[in-house]
């Protein structure tokens, strides 16, 4: 008896668990083709860009980075929403935030469903080329470490100091920063955290000896928020930032590319960086 | 294979080195002939690989990673090209390397190297297409770096060459500690190329949900995070139970004031989210002065919290007792306390051992919330490797480090509310009477029983009524 109703379920279990699949690969061979490469998935259907709601550019943005995003009176502002702004005007599209942490965001659209483009000041990367694709970079970056003002580490010794047992880096999980900082601080603690607001409350509290992020984002939080913490270390790593876009994709990339281009040719990306920087 | 490439990997440098050092020697004299004295270096700053593991700083080998490489260039010295020397086993790619040099007093002015690159197999050869200027700071990156999975200390060699078309050695590389590649990683690299995974990956669903080589090398990862998930939660909830029980107590005391702080601190926890108070707690307590290392902290607020919930589950607990109970103890010479211990509390543990089992699943889930102030642990973990590998799985292992614990328990609490409910499995184990309540006889009163299951009253003895 009991058996009997065991066996039932776990049929019935496999039966929904099979369907699911079917349901979805059956959704999902129909768009890329059968090929193993993502790259170039849609050879049939050039001209098309695909977007995730009509006549709207959704992009997906961590709003804790200023400039670059950040909530300001309850709205997203930043250097990259009045960028993405002018390109949405540019392709003749409506423009919409999606908040998302940072590092939940390249893989969000690399799986779809939750926006067009990845824009939160995301630095071109081979590695992460692997899994998106980059439009045009459209600001150049460097990384820097801060600490407070009480702290020890002065710009003399911060390359040693930085690099000890007893020193907690916060980094903001995902970043360049995190990677900066492993790869240059092997002996430090490298605390990751959801944001970067948090990395500098992490540092402010105690938590953290440090904070390692974008320079801009570094200057832009010790001038707003936290005066008492100060920049200790400069790293000119020439980080290009670029928008992500999804590989199923390519026409959207490449609009938004020719977007980039135009905009940076009539000079309205020089006046959103004199604006923000 | 490959010992038979090393020895002639071997023979090169050397041969090298010699030609170097002689062209060395030559400049060098040139030099005390002509002008002023120099030291004729072009010293390492520094020279590293980039962290290539799930998370930490390990270099590891078998995957690919970036090397950096900065130098500083003697003040006379324009150098017009760039070698540098991988050790065998190792390869790598030209494509998206780099070369910058970098100016200005902090070295914060970038300027791009235009070079022409090229490979020998194990040597990155770099020449620039117009020579630098005297004293240059330089950086090379060069990706897909996949050093030999055997790991061990990676000797790195360079060569610069002079506008002149002197070459000499790169002084000073350190050399770049690779960890070996674990069997884990092995087996996860050897599914990534088999072929079902590969058809199996061709589905972008089970790609994202289930890739096989992710859930292979996210497993250890997510395993410790699940030992420190275990471990916070086997502290807190103990810690949890006693705290609870005072507070229930409170709640039911005759004094006011116990009855007012014991609810202001329930209603106070149970009405505001944890996240928050998790938020308040790392970040506040710190500011007003006190340090307390993470996991402490996080065992504390856990605990704290679940206290709160515990109260309300004793509370109710106690009162579902009949009032009888308590009237038939104290009637029998017992006084509070004592009625309290031997009669309520024994008979309020059975009937809230489920919703203390739920109430532990709900905790132990709740360590997820610490992932967000730096505790490591499932969710962190699992966060680290979705956002360097861009896939879902380890999410998904994480949630089966999850139902391992919760599911088993689930289990049995639905089987324990069955059994209070007056489920039949009792009615086996019970030979003729309900057991004797324990601690009654040190009470020195008459045995008094409860049946469990219907929390009725059962006189056993009965010589209780010729005591009347």
């Amino acid at each position: 008896m009991k058996m009997k109703k065991w066996g039932v379920l776990a049929v019935s279990a496999a039966m929904v668990a099979a369907l699911g699949l079917f349901g979805c690969s059956g959704g999902n061979d129909a768009k890329p083709a059968d090929d193993k490469k993502a790259e170039e998935p849609k050879t049939e259907a050039p001209a098309e860009v695909t977007l995730m709601k009509d006549g709207t550019l959704t992009i997906v943005s961590s709003p804790d980075y200023p400039p670059f995003e950040n909530l300001e009176n309850g709205e997203i502002v930043g250097f990259e929403v009045d960028l993405f702004n002018a390109i949405a005007d540019k392709m003749g599209l409506e423009l919409e935030i999606v908040p998302l942490q940072f590092d939940a965001i390249i893989p969000a659209i690399a799986a779809g469903g939750q926006g067009d483009v990845g824009v939160s000041g995301f630095s071109v990367d081979p590695d992460r080329a692997k899994e998106i694709d980059f439009t045009e970079s459209f600001y150049i970056d460097d990384q820097a470490v801060a600490v407070m003002d009480s702290s020890s580490i002065t710009e003399d010794n911060a390359a040693e100091a930085l690099n000890q047992a007893d020193v907690i880096i916060a980094v903001q999980t995902g970043t360049t920063g995190e990677t900066f900082a492993q790869e240059n601080f092997p002996n430090a603690t490298i605390q990751g955290y959801g944001n970067s607001t948090d990395c500098f409350a992490a540092m402010q509290s105690g938590n953290a000896t440090a904070v390692c992020t974008n320079l801009a984002v570094v200057n832009r939080m010790l001038k707003d928020a936290y005066s008492d913490a100060r920049v200790v270390l400069e790293i000119a790593t020439g980080e290009e930032y670029a928008a992500v876009v999804s590989q199923d994709n390519p026409e959207l990339t490449k609009q938004l590319n020719e977007a980039i281009k135009a905009l940076k040719d009539d000079g309205t990306l020089e006046e959103l960086t004199q604006k923000w920087f | 294979m490959l010992p038979a490439i090393t020895p002639a990997i071997r023979l090169m440098p050397p041969a090298r080195r010699a030609l170097a050092a002689l062209a060395a020697l030559a400049l060098a004299a040139a030099m005390v002939l002509s002008a002023p004295l120099s030291a004729l270096a072009l010293d390492t700053a520094k020279c590293t690989a980039r962290p290539n593991g799930n998370t930490g700083s390990e270099v590891y080998g078998g995957s690919e990673t970036r090397l950096t490489w900065e130098g500083q260039a003697d003040a006379d010295e324009p150098v017009a090209g760039l070698s540098i020397t991988f050790p065998a086993g190792t390869t790598f790619s030209t494509d998206d390397a780099r070369l910058t040099m970098l100016s200005g007093e902090k070295l914060m002015d970038r300027t791009t190297i235009d070079a022409q690159l090229a490979s020998d197999g194990e040597t990155f050869i770099a020449t620039f297409d117009e020579p630098l200027p005297a004293g240059a700071y330089v950086r090379a990156e060069i990706y897909e770096v996949t050093f030999p999975t055997s790991g061990g200390e990676m000797p790195i060699k360079g060569t610069y060459t002079l506008e002149d078309g002197t070459t000499m050695p790169v002084e000073d590389i350190t050399p770049i500690m690779v960890e070996g590649v674990s069997p884990v990683d092995q087996l996860s690299k050897a599914l990534e190329e088999s072929d079902w995974v590969k058809a199996w990956n061709s589905n972008k669903f089970l790609r994202l949900f289930f890739n096989p080589s992710i859930v292979v090398s996210s497993f250890p990862i997510v395993f410790q995070g699940f030992l420190m998930a275990v471990a916070i939660v086997a502290v807190a909830f103990p810690i949890a139970i006693p705290i609870g029980l005072c507070l229930s107590l409170m709640r039911m005391a005759r004094l006011r004031l116990l009855r007012g702080i014991a609810s202001l601190y329930v209603n106070v926890v149970r009405g505001t989210p944890l996240f928050l108070q998790i938020y308040i707690a790392f970040f506040g307590l710190p500011l007003a002065g006190i340090q307390i290392p993470s996991f402490p902290l996080g065992v504390v607020v856990l605990s704290m919290n679940s206290a709160a919930y515990l109260c309300e589950i004793f509370r109710a607990g106690i009162q579902s007792i009949p009032a009888g109970q308590t009237e038939a103890a104290r009637s029998l010479g017992m006084n509070g306390a004592q009625t309290m211990i031997f009669v309520i509390i024994p008979q309020t543990v059975r009937r809230v051992i489920p919703t203390m089992t739920s109430e532990f699943i709900l905790l132990y889930k709740d360590t997820s919330m610490l992932a967000a102030v730096g505790v490591m642990e499932v969710v962190m973990y699992a966060k680290t490797i979705v956002a360097s590998t861009g896939s879902i799985t380890p999410y998904i292992v994480a949630a089966c480090f999850y139902l391992v614990i919760t599911l088993p328990l689930a289990k049995v609490v639905g089987r324990l509310e069955h059994r209070l409910a007056g489920g039949r499995p009792r009615r086996k184990h019970r030979p003729g009477a309900a057991k004797p309540l324990q601690g009654t006889d040190s009470a020195g009163v008459t045995a008094y029983v409860t049946d469990a299951l219907t929390s009725q009253p059962v006189i056993k003895n009965d010589t209780a009524d010729a005591g009347r």
